[in-house]
């Protein structure tokens, strides 16, 4: 049985964990009720551990864009975006994301994750490319790295000095240079610093990809993200994104100024072989986002719902990774005390995310916390009482006195 | 530094002092110690303790390369290798 013995010390503990009924990977949403409520083990709960940053799931203007496109164009497309899956919704999507983005080139893939991939492997060539990654990354970019099989090099978590130590010691035998970034990092809900960034990268040469995945919709201005926030858009060489957050759907996209962008659409292989989204998600995506253009007041809502929980939540003494941002993480060093604070919001009707090392920065397990604009006063009233709860019953997730 | 194997490569007893603090076991620590194995240290813990070696030495050491290495050994191997190559 040698291939399943690698699983046994893992799955041991999520057989205990789900034995005991409290196994924060296993939750279904048994009835979905609306934006942020849902019925959990029977009982009806405030979801915030989904990215539903800007409510737009029950977004009435996308839902009726989608239905439309299926009554027109039916329930998929059956092929790839290269072979024989581009309608002319993919089309439209991508100069609507362009536009709405500043750039020139935009390419829809399936998923944010598949995007990534897609790009990153898309545009390297082992044989004479680099990679630089932010030790922090999400696992899409670690993966698109070794997808391209080129050398890959990680400079410490939002430090530009550590990327330009990296660059400096590279040896000159590399024709292309890519640095990977994130705008918002979904763990802690810290920010990069873009422009800095984006100067080292640039004075070495080297091209800057940014997955604004947790932040388009959410920072800037026009919520272009944390490239915008930081007024460096020119700057930005590729941008990465999701449909899956903000836009509430499913999908992904790259965007650039370079026009050989469109390069990917034969270069790329997890463009070429996988199936492109549905004409529904492709409406629904495309819908919500031009209510993002024409709904500030969105943006406005989550922030302000941001800053209370945050407040609150800093309030009731709870160690918080980061400052206020629509990712609010509570810091417990012991995971078997994490794993039943968590159980113990979700007692007291609140679903919140579950991180555990490695899949974290640091030791610490992580209750994420994840803000919507569709958060009611009633839904934040009950977050806030739910955590000034856990701050009495659990001590290990307040700062230290 | 008394779990520390008899060894006069500067750069072993450099790693073995980075990774002691994670030698949660208190296993003696030689050549063939494997991290994960061992000293039961996930990849990522290995990951940044790999980044403060590298600032260490001023050198680069690939994630591709450290995903091949196992053992404390290899580790030294790897950085005196680079180091030659970016000496
Ligand atoms: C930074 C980052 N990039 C990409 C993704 C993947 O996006 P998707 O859910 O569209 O695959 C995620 C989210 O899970 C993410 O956090």
């Amino acid at each position: 049985m040698s291939l399943f013995e690698k699983f046994e010390k893992t799955a041991a503990l999520y057989n205990q964990l789900s034995d005991a009924g409290m196994n924060p990977f296993t939750v279904v949403m048994e009835t979905v009720l609306g934006p942020t409520r849902a019925v959990i083990r029977g009982k009806e709960t405030v979801l915030a551990g989904t990215h539903n940053y800007l409510g737009q799931t029950f977004e009435p203007k996308a839902i009726a864009a989608a239905k439309e496109a299926l009554d027109k164009e039916g329930t998929g497309t059956t092929g790839s975006r290269f072979a024989n899956g581009t309608f002319s919704g993919h089309k439209r999507l991508e100069a609507d994301l362009a536009a709405f983005l500043g750039m020139k080139h935009c390419v829809v893939f399936s998923t944010g994750f598949v995007a990534n991939l897609g790009a990153i492997a898309g545009l390297i060539d082992p044989a004479e490319d680099v990679i630089l990654i932010d030790a922090d990354c999400h696992a899409c970019i670690y993966d698109g790295c070794q997808l391209s099989g080129a050398e890959t090099i990680r400079f410490r978590h939002n430090d530009p000095e550590s990327l330009d130590k990296r660059l400096g010691r590279l040896d000159p035998k590399y024709k292309g240079k890519l640095v990977c970034i994130e705008g918002m990092y979904s763990m802690y809900g810290d920010t990069a610093p873009v422009k800095e960034f984006a100067e080292v990268a640039h004075r070495h040469g080297a091209y800057l990809l940014v997955d604004e995945a947790h932040s388009f919709g959410v920072y800037g201005a026009k919520g272009r993200g944390v490239s915008e926030a930081d007024g460096v858009m020119d700057s930005i060489d590729f941008y990465t994104g999701t449909f899956s957050k903000a836009l509430a759907a499913i999908g992904g996209f790259v965007a650039s100024n370079h026009k050989e962008l469109e390069y990917l659409r034969f270069s790329s292989r997890p463009y070429k072989f996988t199936a492109s989204p549905s004409p529904a998600t492709v409406a629904s995506a495309g819908a919500a986002l031009k209510v993002i253009k024409e709904t500030p007041a969105l943006k406005e809502k989550l922030w302000a719902n941001t800053r209370r929980l945050h407040a609150a939540l800093t309030q009731f003494g709870l160690r918080l990774a980061a400052p206020p941002a629509p990712v609010i993480s509570v810091l417990i060093a012991d995971r078997e005390t994490a794993f039943a604070a968590w159980n113990f919001l979700l007692e007291h009707g609140v679903y919140v995310n579950m991180a555990i090392p490695p899949g974290t920065p640091g030791k610490d397990s992580l209750l994420r916390l994840a803000v919507s604009s569709a958060h009611t006063a009633e839904d934040l009233d009950r977050l806030v009482a739910a955590y000034g709860a856990l701050a009495q019953a659990f001590p290990a997730a307040r700062v230290a006195a | 530094m008394a779990s520390v194997q008899g060894d006069d490569d500067l750069v072993f007893h450099k790693i073995c002092s980075l990774f002691e603090p994670l030698n949660q076991k208190g296993v003696r620590l030689t050549r063939e110690t494997d991290f994960i194995a061992d000293l039961e240290v996930d990849s990522v813990s290995v990951l940044d303790v790999v980044m403060d070696i590298e600032d260490n030495y001023d050198i680069s050491i690939p994630v591709n390369t450290i995903s091949e290495i196992r053992t404390i050994g290899d580790l030294v191997d790897a950085i005196h290798s680079i180091k030659k190559r970016q000496a």
